[in-house]
């Protein structure tokens, strides 16, 4: 690594006091498994280095009015382990399960992994079907957005100069909403996802009501697939509606061929990711 | 920049530049060889060192990070004359050939019966997902763990 000047801040308002103070030479490090990567190839140095993984309400996990807050500190083994988590959004201990290993869970963080934004980041579709907001702070003030506008492009957030991502809030309306997450790699470790797929829905009277359906990996950000979920919505739970469902979602998908897997086998695991979590949110036992 | 921090119960400072890993401080500053430097990017776990009792890759931390926290090392789970009910298990199977992979191995396997001390097999693997080893295929390494859990439950039923 090039040298770097190191700095921790305490608190969230130093953290952003330090972001105006040190411009965009400063790189923010939270659980360091994506930004030391990234240092040990970097040309060169970020000048400053800023540990925020002191803040210890960066991490905190609560519920109030507004809803489920997960802290943008909070690491991934967190997530595993929280019981607000597993009453009331019981599909993100899913998703987190599914990132790198035991060592990078324990260090690296959800807001970690959505400011990276790669494509296929494990964190994120549970959070746009479940309609997640996010909180980013700066030297202007606190601005709330829904995550499916805080992911621009790969590796590219909406993130202004001096701000930091500080809170993830999945409303209230959605808390315990039925959801399932699938991630497909090459393995079950230390794995890049091929497609990641998440599902919510509410199931009334044997029906879908407000189906969610989101991709990872499958297109420049995470995407929602609005088009299946229009179709769904109000359909009665059954295996052909679900997969008529899904067969417009991988419409909606735009994978593409790698030395990892092809397109078209994406397409095919596009159908039965979101055939297999729509099942799970429905309830049904599935494939 | 200057740190301390408790490696393997003993306290230790060193001034170091700000870019330097846990890893590096670890092996070339205290002569603690047995993590090992393996890809350097967070997927081998040859590196792997418990900090406050929590398994992490020493290649992806900063000393800067680890500064007043509880470190331990392979050093510090025994000596020749005694050795970690890990280690004698994985000695008595043969689980480990060329051995490069195995502080790591062990340390994360430490982690995952201190949190979970009855894992199935299925658990094992998980917890040991984060850790390569190119020479056994895995087989005598899940058995070595799998053996320790029982032997620690029967010195702590006894």
């Amino acid at each position: 690594m090039k040298p770097f000047e190191f700095i921790k801040a305490a608190s969230t308002e130093e953290a952003v006091a330090a972001l105006a103070e040190h411009g965009p030479g400063i790189r923010i490090l939270a659980g360091g498994t994506d930004l030391l990567v990234d240092l040990k190839h970097a040309g060169q140095s970020p000048g400053v280095v800023m540990d925020v993984s002191g803040i210890d309400d960066l991490g905190a996990i609560s519920v109030d009015d507004d809803g489920l807050h997960i802290g943008a500190g909070a690491t991934h083994t967190a997530i595993m382990t929280d019981p607000l988590i597993a009453e009331h959004a019981p599909a993100m201990i899913d998703a987190a399960h599914t990132v790198g290993a035991v060592q990078t869970r324990n260090l690296g963080t959800i807001g970690g992994n959505l400011v990276t934004c790669v494509p296929s980041m494990d964190s994120g579709p549970v959070l746009v079907a479940l309609e997640a907001d996010v909180i980013l702070a700066g030297a202007s003030g606190i601005r709330r957005l829904a995550l499916t506008e805080f992911f621009v492009g790969p590796r590219k957030t909406i993130l202004a100069a001096g701000e930091m991502l500080v809170d993830i809030v999945i409303p209230k309306a959605n808390l315990g909403k039925p959801a399932g997450f699938i991630k497909f790699g090459l393995r079950k470790g230390q794995a890049l996802a091929l497609v990641n797929a998440a599902s919510a829905a509410w199931i009334e009277d044997g029906k879908f009501a407000a189906p969610r359906i989101a991709l990872g990996a499958v297109a420049p950000v995470v995407i929602r697939c609005e088009a299946a979920e229009a179709a769904l919505d109000g359909q009665p739970v059954s295996d052909a509606v679900i997969a008529e469902a899904a067969k417009i979602a991988a419409g909606e998908a735009k994978p593409i061929d790698d030395f990892r897997a092809s397109k078209s086998y994406r397409l095919d695991l596009i159908e039965v990711g979101v055939r297999r979590t729509l099942a799970a949110a429905a309830g049904l036992k599935g494939e | 920049m200057d740190v301390t921090m408790t490696v393997n119960g003993r306290e230790l400072t060193a001034s170091v530049p700000p870019e330097t890993t846990l890893l590096k401080l670890l092996r070339e500053d205290w002569d603690l060889t047995g993590a090992k430097l393996g890809c350097d990017v967070g997927d081998c776990g040859a590196c792997t060192v418990l900090v406050d009792g929590t398994a992490v890759n020493a290649c992806l931390m900063l000393a800067g990070q680890a500064d007043g926290r509880q470190i331990t090392t392979i050093e510090g789970l025994a000596d020749l004359d005694a050795f970690h009910p890990l280690q004698k298990t994985f000695e008595d199977l043969a689980a480990l050939q060329c051995g490069f992979c195995g502080p790591g191995i062990i340390l994360a396997a430490k982690y995952l019966l201190d949190n979970n001390p009855n894992p199935t097999t299925a658990e094992i693997r998980d917890g040991l997902a984060g850790n390569l080893c190119r020479c056994t295929g895995y087989t005598k390494i899940i058995e070595a763990v799998a053996d320790t859990a029982k032997e620690l439950a029967a010195q702590s039923a006894a």
